[in-house]
């Protein structure tokens, strides 16, 4: 009985001879070979030796082998062929090279580029001084607390995912930042070096580009979730007061807004955070016949909702505090467009609808910083 | 052309610490090349641990570390390295902790330490089950912050010297594809261990081939030990995969198809956590005897189920994700199916106390190196602790020699001729063998006839063999892909060619020592022999391409060879 056979159609581009890539579709058999890269080795032990790929350890600790599959990037070597084979149903596995390097050859891209980001960024330990004599006392929670980030193997599966890389070459890969956070973590790296870490993180890795779309939790070999640590160090770096940085006016300008009116202000955005004037924007709008409120109508029940909003700062220690000048000028703008005292009328009518506020707000609320 | 004042070849732990300390002095240039970005070196697979006697859960001392590895060693090893690097141990942990290796940790906040084999304390500092990761990723960081310079994937051809000085090596470009000469007044080889000529069962990476080791053979450099290589009692049936000896330090089982704890009969006192020799032996006699597992009855299980889901999970993760995905068997639930692997290269360059080779100039660190601190079986936990040792004691001896040398004048252009036309003729040559298969037969030859129980009888065919398929290769193993980037062909066919080297020698020394001691195991002489073997082998190609076998004697200083028990 002959042996079922599966296509492996794999990119192929040699820059020396060939003018562009090109796709070869290889017969592989589908059973009997254990990962991905077992495949590979098929291809190149039996049908084709000039097919280039990277390998080294084969059990998933090294990091050489990530590739897309299907559109997707994973570790050749922790990827079960079988599986691979059930989810094809006949149709070929395409095997490619991870997005965003340049290729050298065939599925084999530069590394040098996300490698050189860890250097830029300077990610590394700096003790922190005096430095003890036998080891630093670090408690079993706090080595448990970057357990995962340095799980990493630096394979790049993520950056080759990454939406923020994709549209900024700058972006220095969820990796990057994963490896800031961990040291970010440790009781032992100087402070200043963790302040000097965050202001790269911002300054030369664009970390406020991340738009959170997860990618990299997805296809981390490994369990890392860089988008979180993404996010830690964003508040990091607030509460580190980094404030002339638009990300943490624009984590400003939510709390201060929310804690203000109840709601962020979109009109309000572009000149809190970049210094651009809005009326030009606020005319075209007006022009063309649109509703626009320049502050967001007044909630009934706000002075409450104010209270509600300190009580849950005061229990999840945000990273950055209101901006109590800030609020007072929104205030003021606020009872000059609706000709109303914000402490008094608002606090009237909300009394008239207490429970309804309660059961809306609480959940809003506790939504708002469940999140950071 | 590319010169340093010091050239460091490797990048693993031995390579990447030996970088660190050979910078510190910043008129000092250092450089460092591998074939593969840094943190992919195997060092990064280590996972149980390293030791030293830092006394941080029982009373130690490095007198005791040292004790314990020289007894492990079968006496083997040379008493006056252990004891250097058995003091420095606590020194070194405290180090790269500074540095930020995130140890595992006591409740008071100081590092743990859990049993290992062959250790009469715990004194194996870890980080869960991936040591060896974590030291490697942070001593990368720390070569960044240091601004060392790499020379990444970049393959080491030849060693360069002139008999007294080393000049430099010949190296292979793999991404642009040139051959280069880099000029160097010192050269410390950390290319790490050549088990691969175990093709089939070994826990290694695919590409620790030796190459440094092999390329001193071919200067004439000695060999030391080379018989000594060590087989790891777990490694995943299928596949040869390490399943670390913390599996047995946290109380993991070794059962037989009877279900019977079996190391009771071999070790009763230590069972599961008796040196890797003696369990690696036990597991082998098991299988031979018909007490196997399985429907074929070839492997023994490593039983971790009573150790509970949680604590796995905790100490063991990367073995629990191991034994998923390279097995198909959850340990939460099922014994893991292990038969033990070629692991450890105790034998390698011979060095004296520094790394110093008998080349000015030219050291050795790591597992390349044989200085010897394993002697004839290396202790779990050990491996780490030397190539960080070593890498920084060659680096420091390395960083003051150059200060007070020149370069010695020469272009190297005939040295990258000669090996343009090497690799030229490996491309010219008509394709009549297959590099695959061929690594294959001499993988079925090191295991089944230089493995764990050896004749010499078979030794003596596997000699043979090992020879006909030099020959075969020089004949007709030609390099296929004719390209120049990224030409793997090449570069497994390089490898390849250096393991034959190695696998040579391997089994000539296996067959001039005629005795039993430690890994090396010998049906014919199942005693060790003091009298004529308590030493060192050494072997050397000469000039006219013979092998020349002779012996050191070892440095005893502390304790006299008793009989190995435990």
């Amino acid at each position: 009985m002959s042996q079922e056979k599966i296509i492996l159609k794999v990119y192929r581009y040699n820059p020396e001879v060939d003018e562009k890539p090109h796709y070869r579709e290889y017969e592989v058999p589908s059973e009997g070979i254990q990962t991905l890269l077992d495949a590979l080795f098929y291809i190149q032990e039996n049908l084709d030796p000039t097919l280039s790929f990277r390998f080294f350890c084969r059990a998933a600790v090294c990091g050489s082998c990530a590739m897309k599959v299907n559109g997707i990037s994973r570790l050749a070597c922790k990827t079960p062929f079988k599986n691979l084979v059930e989810r094809a149903n006949g149709r070929p596995i395409t095997v490619e090279p991870l997005n965003f390097l340049s290729v050298i050859k065939d599925l084999v891209v530069d590394h040098d580029k996300p490698f050189d980001n860890l250097k830029q960024l300077q990610i590394w330990c700096e003790p922190k001084q005096p430095i003890p004599k036998k080891e630093y006392r670090i408690s079993p929670e706090e080595v448990k607390e970057y357990e995962r980030p340095t799980n990493c193997i630096l394979c790049f599966a993520c950056y080759g995912s990454c939406e923020a890389v994709m549209d900024d070459p700058k972006y220095a890969g969820p990796f990057a930042f994963s490896r800031v956070f961990r040291y970010l973590l440790d009781s032992r790296v100087d402070e200043d070096h963790k302040r000097q870490m965050v202001k790269n993180a911002m300054e030369v890795g664009d970390i406020w580009g991340c738009v959170q779309c997860q990618k990299c939790i997805y296809v981390c070999p490994k369990g890392v979730r860089p988008a979180e640590d993404i996010q830690n160090i964003r508040g990091k770096a607030a509460e580190y007061g980094f404030k002339e940085y638009p990300g943490v006016k624009k984590l400003q300008h939510f709390v201060d807004w929310v804690y203000a009116t109840g709601q962020i202000n979109r009109l309000a955005l572009p000149e809190e955070v970049y210094g651009v004037d809005p009326t030009p924007l606020i005319n075209k709008f007006k022009e063309r016949g649109a509703e626009v409120w320049e502050v967001p109508k007044p909630l009934s029940g706000l002075l409450e909702f104010r209270d509600l909003i300190l009580e849950v700062m005061k229990e999840k220690k945000p990273h950055l505090d209101i901006d109590f000048r800030h609020v007072r000028r929104i205030d003021k703008k606020v009872e000059e467009v609706f000709n109303t005292d914000v402490c008094t009328k608002v606090f009237q009518q909300f009394e008239e609808r207490r429970e309804d506020f309660f059961s809306r707000f609480w959940k809003k609320i506790s939504e708002f910083f469940g999140a950071h | 052309m590319l010169e340093y004042d010091v050239l460091i070849v490797g990048a693993g732990g031995a390579g990447l610490y030996a970088a660190l300390w050979a910078s510190q002095n910043p008129k000092i240039k250092v450089g460092v090349m591998s074939k593969v970005y840094p943190v992919r070196s195997h060092t990064g697979a280590a996972e149980g641990g390293i030791n030293a006697a830092l006394a941080n859960v029982a009373e130690d001392h490095p007198e005791k570390h040292a004790f314990d590895t020289v007894k492990g060693s079968d006496y083997l090893a040379d008493q006056d390295a252990v004891g250097i690097m058995t003091k420095l141990a606590p020194e070194i942990i405290y180090d790269i902790e500074h540095r930020g290796v995130p140890f595992s940790r006591l409740p008071d906040g100081r590092i743990a330490q859990r049993p290992f084999g062959g250790a009469s304390f715990p004194r194996t500092c870890y980080a869960a089950d991936r040591t060896g990761l974590v030291i490697l990723h942070t001593l990368y960081d720390q070569t960044l912050k240091q601004g060392v310079e790499f020379l990444n994937e970049w393959f080491l051809l030849n060693i360069i010297h002139n008999g007294e000085r080393v000049l430099g090596v010949t190296a292979l470009d793999i991404k642009e594809g040139g051959v280069h000469f880099i000029k160097a007044k010192a050269v410390i080889v950390a290319t790490g261990g050549h088990a691969r000529m175990y093709w089939n069962r070994t826990s290694n990476a695919l590409g620790n081939t030796g190459d440094g080791t092999a390329a001193a053979l071919r200067v004439g450099l000695p060999l030391k030990d080379m018989e000594f290589v060590q087989f790891h009692p777990t490694g995943l049936r299928k596949t040869g995969i390490l399943i670390t000896e913390g599996a047995r330090g946290e109380g993991g089982y070794l059962i037989n198809k009877d279900g019977e704890r079996f190391m009771k009969k071999y070790a009763p006192e230590k069972m599961e956590l008796a040196p890797r020799d003696i369990v690696a032996r036990s597991i082998e006699k098991e299988i031979l005897e018909g007490r196997g597992c399985g429907p074929e009855g070839d492997y023994i299980c490593l039983d971790l189920r009573h150790l509970g889901e949680k604590k796995l999970m905790e100490r063991l993760p990367q073995t629990v994700e191991h034994a998923r995905v390279y097995e198909g068997v959850d340990p939460v639930k099922e014994p893991i199916p292990i038969r033990p692997t070629a692991h450890y290269s105790m034998g390698g360059i011979d060095t004296d106390k520094y790394g110093l080779t008998e080349i000015k100039g030219l050291y050795a660190a790591g597992e390349a190196a044989c200085i010897s601190v394993h002697g004839a079986n290396r202790l779990g936990g050990n491996s780490l602790l030397d190539i960080l040792v070593f890498g920084k004691i060659a680096a420091e001896h390395a960083a003051e020699y150059v200060i007070g040398v020149e370069h010695l004048p020469t272009d190297g252009m005939g040295y990258v001729k000669r090996e343009e036309e090497f690799i030229k003729s490996l491309m010219d040559k008509e394709p009549k063998e297959n590099l695959s298969r061929m690594r294959r037969e001499m993988g079925d030859i090191m295991t089944s006839k230089v493995g764990i129980f050896r004749e010499e009888g078979p030794m003596k065919e596997a000699l043979n063999e090992i020879r006909e398929l030099k020959e075969r290769a020089k004949a007709g193993l030609a390099v296929v892909d004719k390209s120049k980037r990224f030409n793997i062909n090449l570069v497994q066919t390089l490898e390849f060619l250096n393991l034959l080297d190695l696998a040579e020698v391997t089994t000539l020394c296996a067959i001039e020592r005629r005795e039993s001691r430690g890994a090396h195991y010998r049906l014919d002489y199942p005693q060790r022999n003091d009298e004529n073997f308590l030493k060192h082998s050494i072997i050397r190609r000469k000039e006219d391409g013979t092998l020349q076998h002779g012996w050191k004697d070892v440095v005893i200083t502390k304790w006299q060879p008793q009989e190995r028990k435990y």
